[in-house]
C-alpha cells in the first residue's frame, strides 16, 4: 500500500512543529516513516532522557507510554501531575479538538492539562504548576486510576 | 448469572469473595486503596483499580469513585463483602439505579434493620420476642427512668443508629442512667451522626446467638442452626463455635422457626443473620440483624458443607434457592479471629509480617489475605486470619484447633494466638460453661492468694 503522505503534507508538520516549537517529531505509518528535528541549543534535553533508564529506546515511543507506570520511584526530577479521580482520561475537550498540551508545551498554573472523565462528568485537571509538559503518561481514552501520574512538568 | 463482579471490600472477605466468583467462573474486579498496592486482593483479582488514598473515607467509601470503576470495567454487579458499604442502603439503591446488581437485600430491607429500634419494633409484630424496652427514641433522661423503673434495672442504653458497642452504657441505678444518658447521646452522635437513644432491659449470663439466614428472590427462606458467639470482649467477637453447647434441640428448631417467620414477614433476601441473646432459663430475644456476609460464616459452612458466598451470589442472579441435598449439622466448627494485636493491651500491632506458616491439615480452613512478606497497613482493621477447625465432636475440633494454633507461625507482629490458646485451654471453656462475661472475667486481673 502506497503511504498518502506527500510533500505537502511534509510542509504541514513543519509548520506544525515550528509553531508547537517542538525540538523533536516522529512519525511512522505502514512503510513510511520520517523523523525531523529541529536545530536546538544542546540545552534542550530530550524528553527521553528520563524516561527510559535502559538508553534511547524511549525516544522512539515519543514520550507516550502505553501502559501507566503505577510503581512510585523512577526519577523524581519533575513535577508529577496524578489523577485525582478515578476514570477515563482524554486529552481534548471533544474527538474533534487538539489536545490540552503536548510535550514540550509551556503551561502555567491553572491551566487545564486534560479531562477525566467519571459519572458522565468531564472533571479538567489543571496543572498546580508552571512549567513545560516533559511526559505524558497516559493515552488518549485509558482508564486511570485514583493517583496514576499523567504528566510530567519542568519547573 | 453475572459476568463480572466488582468487589467493594479488601482482606480476607475480599478474597472469599474472589473465590466462590471463580467457582461460578464470574470475572472479578478488585479495588485498593493506596496503602493497599500489595495486599493480596489487589493481586488475585482479574482487575484491579486503585481508588483513593489510605483513609477509607476517600477509598473504599468513595461511592463515585467504586461506580466509575464498575462502568469501565463493565461489572454487573458489586459485592460489598462487610463493613465499609456493605450495610448502607443509599449505596444498594444508587448501584441498583447505575444499573449494577448490589448483591445484598433490597435497600428498604437494609434500611430497616438499620435503624435498630424500628427493626425492633418490625421484628415484634413478626411475632418474634424482643428484649423489654422503650418502644421509641427517648426524649430525655427523665423518660429513661420512667421506662427503667418499670422493666426494672440493670438497663443498657443504646444507639439507634449503632453498633459495636458505640454509644452503650449499661446503667443500674436511676441516678447511674441519669449521668449516663448524655455521654451516650454525644458518643451516638459523634460515632453515628445521630444521638437518637433507645432503652432495654440488660440480660446478665446472657449467651451471644446468631441464627444465619438466606433467602432468595421468589420469595424462599432458610434458616441455618445457631452460631454460639459469647466469647466476646468489648462486643467484639474473639471465637465463634457451631453447634452452641448450650443450645439443646428443642431451643434451636424453636429459634430456626421463628427467624424464618419473621424473615418471611419482612421479605427477607440475600444473606442475614439475626442476633439474639438467651438468657440462662433459655428464653430468647431478638437484638438485630446483620444485612450481609457475617465474618464467622464459614463454621456454618463447615458444619453444612454449603458455600454461602456462592449461593448468595447466585441467589442476586435471580437462581431459585435449592441445595441438592438434605440440609444437616454434621459435626463441630471453629473459628478463632487472629487478629494483629498485643495479646495482653490489644492494641493493634500493624506491621511488616517477617515469616508465616499458616495452619493447615484435614479439618483445618483459613480464610486471610495474609503472605509473609506482606506490610500490613494500619488504616484498617486487625483481623488478620480466620483459623476454622473442624470435626465430629466438639472435643475433638477443639483438639485440632489447639494443634493448628500452636502450629502457627507469624513473626514480625504481634497476635492474639496466646489468647486463644489459653481460653481453648480453660476448663469453664472447654466444658461448654459460658456466657458473654465469660472473656471478661477470664481476663480480669487475678486476685492475689
Amino acid at each position: 500500500m502506497t503511504p498518502k503522505i506527500d510533500f505537502d503534507e511534509i510542509n504541514k508538520i513543519v509548520k506544525f512543529i515550528e509553531e508547537r516549537n517542538l525540538a523533536e517529531f516522529e512519525l511512522e505509518v505502514e512503510g513510511f516513516k520520517i523523523k525531523l528535528r529541529k536545530n536546538a541549543p544542546p540545552s534542550a534535553a530530550p524528553a527521553a532522557s528520563f524516561s527510559a533508564p535502559g538508553g534511547p529506546a524511549g525516544a522512539q515511543e515519543g514520550g507516550i507510554l502505553k501502559t501507566a507506570d503505577l510503581e512510585p520511584g523512577g526519577k523524581a526530577d519533575f513535577h508529577l501531575i496524578p489523577s485525582p479521580i478515578v476514570g477515563t482520561f482524554y486529552r481534548a475537550p471533544s474527538p474533534a479538538s487538539l489536545s490540552f498540551a503536548e510535550v514540550g508545551d509551556v503551561v502555567k498554573k491553572g491551566q487545564t492539562l486534560c479531562i477525566v472523565e467519571a459519572m458522565k462528568l468531564m472533571n479538567e485537571i489543571e496543572s498546580d504548576v508552571d512549567g513545560v509538559v516533559k511526559e505524558i503518561f497516559v493515552e488518549n481514552g485509558k482508564p486511570v486510576e485514583y493517583g496514576q501520574k499523567l504528566f510530567a512538568i519542568a519547573t | 448469572m453475572f459476568s463480572k463482579i466488582l468487589i467493594a471490600n479488601r482482606g480476607e472477605i475480599a478474597l472469599r469473595v474472589i473465590r466462590a466468583a471463580k467457582e461460578l467462573v464470574i470475572k472479578t474486579v478488585a479495588v485498593y486503596s493506596e496503602s493497599d498496592r500489595t495486599s493480596l486482593h489487589a493481586m488475585l483479582a482479574d482487575e484491579k483499580f486503585c481508588i483513593g488514598p489510605a483513609k477509607a473515607q476517600d477509598s473504599y467509601l468513595n461511592v463515585p469513585n467504586l461506580l466509575t470503576v464498575a462502568e469501565i470495567t463493565k461489572a454487573d454487579a458489586v459485592h460489598p463483602g462487610y463493613g465499609f458499604l456493605a450495610e448502607n442502603a443509599r449505596f444498594a439503591e444508587i448501584c441498583e439505579t447505575s444499573g449494577l446488581t448490589f448483591i445484598g437485600p433490597p435497600p428498604s430491607i437494609i434500611r430497616l434493620m438499620g435503624d435498630k429500634n424500628r427493626a425492633r419494633q418490625e421484628m415484634a409484630k413478626a411475632k418474634l420476642p424482643v428484649i423489654p424496652g422503650s418502644d421509641k427514641i427517648l426524649d430525655d433522661p427523665a423518660e429513661a427512668k420512667k421506662i427503667a423503673q418499670k422493666i426494672g434495672f440493670p438497663v443498657i442504653l443504646k444507639a439507634s443508629a449503632g453498633g459495636g458497642g458505640k454509644g452503650m452504657r449499661i446503667c443500674r441505678t436511676a441516678t447511674h442512667l441519669e449521668e449516663q444518658f448524655p455521654i451516650a447521646q454525644n458518643e451516638a452522635k459523634s460515632a453515628f451522626g445521630d444521638p437518637s437513644l433507645y432503652l432495654e432491659k440488660y440480660i446478665t449470663g446472657a449467651h451471644h446467638i446468631e441464627i444465619q439466614v438466606i433467602g432468595d428472590k421468589l420469595g424462599s427462606v432458610l434458616t441455618f442452626a445457631e452460631r454460639e458467639c459469647s466469647v466476646q470482649r468489648k462486643y467484639q467477637k474473639v471465637i465463634e463455635e457451631t453447634p452452641s453447647p448450650f443450645v439443646d434441640e428443642r431451643l434451636r428448631r424453636r429459634m430456626m422457626k421463628a427467624v424464618e417467620d419473621a424473615a418471611k414477614h419482612i421479605g427477607y433476601q440475600s444473606l442475614g443473620t439475626f442476633e439474639f441473646l438467651v438468657d440462662k432459663d433459655k428464653k430468647f430475644y431478638f437484638m438485630e440483624a446483620n444485612t450481609r456476609v457475617q465474618v464467622e460464616h464459614p463454621i456454618t459452612e463447615m458444619v453444612y458443607g454449603v458455600n454461602l458466598v456462592k449461593t448468595q451470589i447466585r441467589m442476586a442472579a435471580g437462581e431459585k434457592l435449592h441445595f441438592p441435598f438434605t440440609l444437616e449439622v454434621r459435626g463441630h466448627a471453629i473459628e478463632c479471629r487472629i487478629n494483629a494485636e498485643d495479646p495482653e493491651t490489644f492494641v493493634p500491632s500493624p506491621g511488616k509480617i517477617e515469616f508465616l506458616v499458616l495452619p493447615g491439615g484435614e479439618g483445618i480452613r483459613v480464610d486471610s489475605a495474609a503472605y509473609g512478606g506482606w506490610q500490613i497497613p494500619p488504616h484498617y482493621d486487625s483481623l488478620l486470619a480466620k483459623v476454622i477447625a473442624y470435626a465430629p465432636t466438639r472435643f475433638l475440633a477443639i483438639k485440632k484447633m489447639q494443634t493448628a494454633l500452636e502450629l502457627t507461625t507469624i513473626v514480625g507482629v504481634k497476635t492474639n494466638i496466646p489468647l486463644h490458646l489459653a481460653i481453648l485451654a480453660n476448663s469453664d471453656f472447654l466444658e461448654g460453661i459460658y456466657d458473654t462475661s465469660f472473656l471478661e472475667k477470664f481476663l480480669a486481673p487475678k486476685p492475689e492468694a
